[in-house]
């Protein structure tokens, strides 16, 4: 090992000391910077993580929806299946209802599914919490878990749904009468909105609801793994006619505002978070700056003993390079430990507060997700041993220009 | 014994501080062979730090040549290699310990072998200090810490060491003993040495004694 790479190493972890409490301050500094931005950047990636999964896992990667009603339905899918990527397709129609339970309303938005194909697109299954997919027919429904609870519905609870089409023959003086369901299941997808207004039925029974009679109103499209959505998209749109007034549109492309702000939130708690480690490079810098004046002898006896310039520099910088990385380790050990622990975490801290309502309504979310991207965790790692090794580099200019002999004169 | 290790001409040295000039070197000659010791005197502030700088080549005369078995430059390797310095103040690092603080010397030309630890070992011993070779400057007293800085200056079997009053931060006992261990470890290894010190019974013990008076080296 060269002696400048020595010496550094023995300047930050001396020789018979136990604690080295120089070097423990400045590597904890870095350290607290790179764990919080792992467990921002991770928390943030997992919102958007989650959220994406939930679009997809509900919506399909592609979805194409007529300008009005799609009349052949079978005909679109057809054609559909012909586009290459596209490897499922599943119908929907959809609209808001009124719905009572033992004289409470609510009124949530239904979707017309189709239960034989909707499983190839969706995994609808594994949000099911009780009661099964499969037994959703023309008379029963599928309710959200939060609407169940504010309902007090149950499996086997018979609902009553009111829809547009009962308003018209209302005015018509004909007889209302209220569609009667039975729930065969409840599901539960862990976003706020969806868990307390949505209510899925067979497709025919929208179209009755809906007075559609065959007609959908889209449909929701699988492709193929590692292909792009967008890329699909835009295929279909070639093989739609324009006769189909019909259009794909990927997920990422419906929801381009909502994953803008995301990714914006993002590249914005990154850049602020970035601070704290150039706060904690200066108290490196200063640190190192206050060893070289203290050191000043011997680094005039380095130039003595024929150590040049550079390599006293050398010597300062790696102490920053060092701190830097032992600080980046600790750092990402801590943060990816508080990521780990971050459900007891945050459970220990709403119950200190008692606010779990205020962040489930407020974040939509009831656990913390966190979903660390490896990409994101190297750009970290990256900034903070750059920028910790910069912090070495005046520190080490000023003992590369240290004179021996002015250094050794103290008398 | 004649070959010439160390030759100073007409060497000269001017400081400014402010507006006024101090002639502080005012054209000194010395010659000093392989293998022989010389003593410098003279009162505080008559230059002898900034000869010893200008000997060690740490500095640039103003005027006059200087010239090392024969070469006139040290080289800032070289100058590890051929030359050990010894100062009053010792300059041990304080974060490495005995052993660490005279392989340093060594470690500052290249790597280390387990020749060069033999060497550090033997040259701790050599000044009394084997068993406290894992100890750190702050766990020695004064006298120690200039033994060790004396097998610092041996390590890399330079042919001269100069000394710029090793004593003087050392009781009179302590002082005498590192000046015995200096002198008795350059006379059996034939390295030239140049001390110098305000102990006139210390400057008696080398081969030749000078003076440093006005700005030259004098016969004491
Ligand atoms: N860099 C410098 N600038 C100005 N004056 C200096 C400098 N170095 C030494 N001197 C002066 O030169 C004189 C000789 O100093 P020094 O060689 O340290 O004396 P000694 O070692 O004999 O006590 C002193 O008056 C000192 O103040
Ligand atoms: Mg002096």
């Amino acid at each position: 090992m060269p002696w400048y790479l020595y010496l550094a190493l023995k300047q930050l972890f001396p020789t018979g000391r136990k604690f080295p409490f120089f070097t423990a301050i400045s590597v904890l500094g870095v350290a607290l910077g790179v764990a919080l931005l792992v467990i921002s950047t991770s928390v943030m990636g997992g919102f958007g993580y989650e959220i994406r999964r939930m679009i997809v896992d509900t919506q399909g990667e592609v979805q194409v929806r007529g300008e009005g009603l799609i009349a052949d339905a079978a005909g679109l899918q057809a054609r559909l299946a012909t586009v290459p990527g596209v490897v499922a397709t599943t119908p929907f129609a959809e609209g808001v209802v009124g719905l009572q339970y033992e004289g409470k309303p609510a009124y949530p938005a239904m979707q017309g599914i189709d239960v034989n194909r909707v499983g190839q697109v969706v995994p609808l299954e594994r949000f099911i919490r009780a009661g099964r997919l499969d037994d959703l027919d023309d008379d029963s429904i599928i309710i959200s878990s939060k609407l169940a609870l504010s309902l007090g519905a149950r499996i086997g609870s018979r609902v009553e749904i009111y829809s547009p089409l009962l308003l018209e023959k209302l005015k018509n003086d004909e007889v209302l009468l209220p569609r009667e369901l039975r729930v065969v299941g409840i599901f539960e997808v862990g976003h706020q909105q969806l868990d307390s207004s949505v209510v899925l039925v067979t497709l025919r029974s929208m179209q009755e609801l809906y007075g559609l009679g065959a007609a959908i109103h889209g449909v929701n499209v699988k492709i193929a793994p590692k292909l792009d959505a967008d890329v699909v998209a835009t295929r279909i749109n070639g093989a739609l006619p324009p006769a189909a007034q019909a259009r794909a549109r990927s997920w990422m492309e419906a929801n381009q505002d909502f994953l803008f702000i995301l990714q914006l939130e993002k590249n914005m708690i990154f850049f602020l978070l970035t601070f704290i480690i150039i706060v904690s490079a200066f108290s490196v810098t200063s640190s190192l700056l206050i060893s070289v004046v203290r050191k000043t002898r011997e680094i005039g006896l380095l130039g003595a003993l024929g150590a040049r310039p550079v390599q006293v520099a050398a010597c300062f910088c790696f102490q920053g390079l060092l701190i830097g990385a032992v600080g980046t380790l600790a750092g990402l050990g801590l943060g990816l430990g508080t990521l780990h622990f971050r459900n007891e975490l945050v459970a220990g801290f709403t119950r200190l507060t008692a606010s779990e309502e205020v962040l489930v309504r407020f974040y939509q979310f009831s656990q913390l997700p966190a979903h660390t991207a490896p990409g994101d965790v190297g750009l970290i790692v990256a900034c903070s041993v750059v920028i910790s090794t910069l912090a070495g580099l005046l520190p080490a200019w000023r003992a590369a220009r240290l004179k021996p002999v002015e250094a050794l004169r103290n008398e | 014994m004649n070959e010439a290790i160390l030759t100073a001409r007409g060497v000269r040295k001017t400081f400014m501080s402010g507006d006024r000039r101090l002639e502080v070197l005012a054209g000194v000659d010395l010659d000093v062979a392989a293998g022989e010791s010389v003593s410098i005197r003279g009162e505080s502030g008559s230059g002898k730090s900034t000869l010893l700088q200008l000997l060690a080549g740490l500095d640039a005369p103003d005027a006059g040549t200087l010239a090392w078995a024969g070469e006139s430059d040290t080289g800032t390797a070289r100058r590890g290699r051929f030359l050990g310095i010894v100062f009053q103040s010792f300059y041990l690092i304080p974060e490495l310990n005995a052993r660490e603080n005279v392989l340093m010397a060594r470690r500052i030309l290249g790597p280390i072998d387990a020749a060069a630890r033999k060497r550090a070992d033997d040259l701790l011993a050599k000044v009394g200090l084997a068993e406290r070779a894992k100890h750190l400057s702050s766990q020695l007293s004064g006298g120690e810490r200039q033994r060790v800085a004396v097998a610092r200056a041996l390590m890399n079997s330079p042919r001269l060491i100069l000394a710029d009053e090793p004593t003087g931060n050392l009781d009179e006992r302590t002082g005498d003993a590192v000046i015995e261990l200096l002198l008795g470890l350059c006379a059996e290894t034939q390295t030239a040495l140049v001390l110098v010190t305000h102990n006139a019974a210390h400057a008696q013990k080398t081969h030749r004694q000078l003076v440093l008076r006005s700005g030259i080296l004098v016969h004491g």
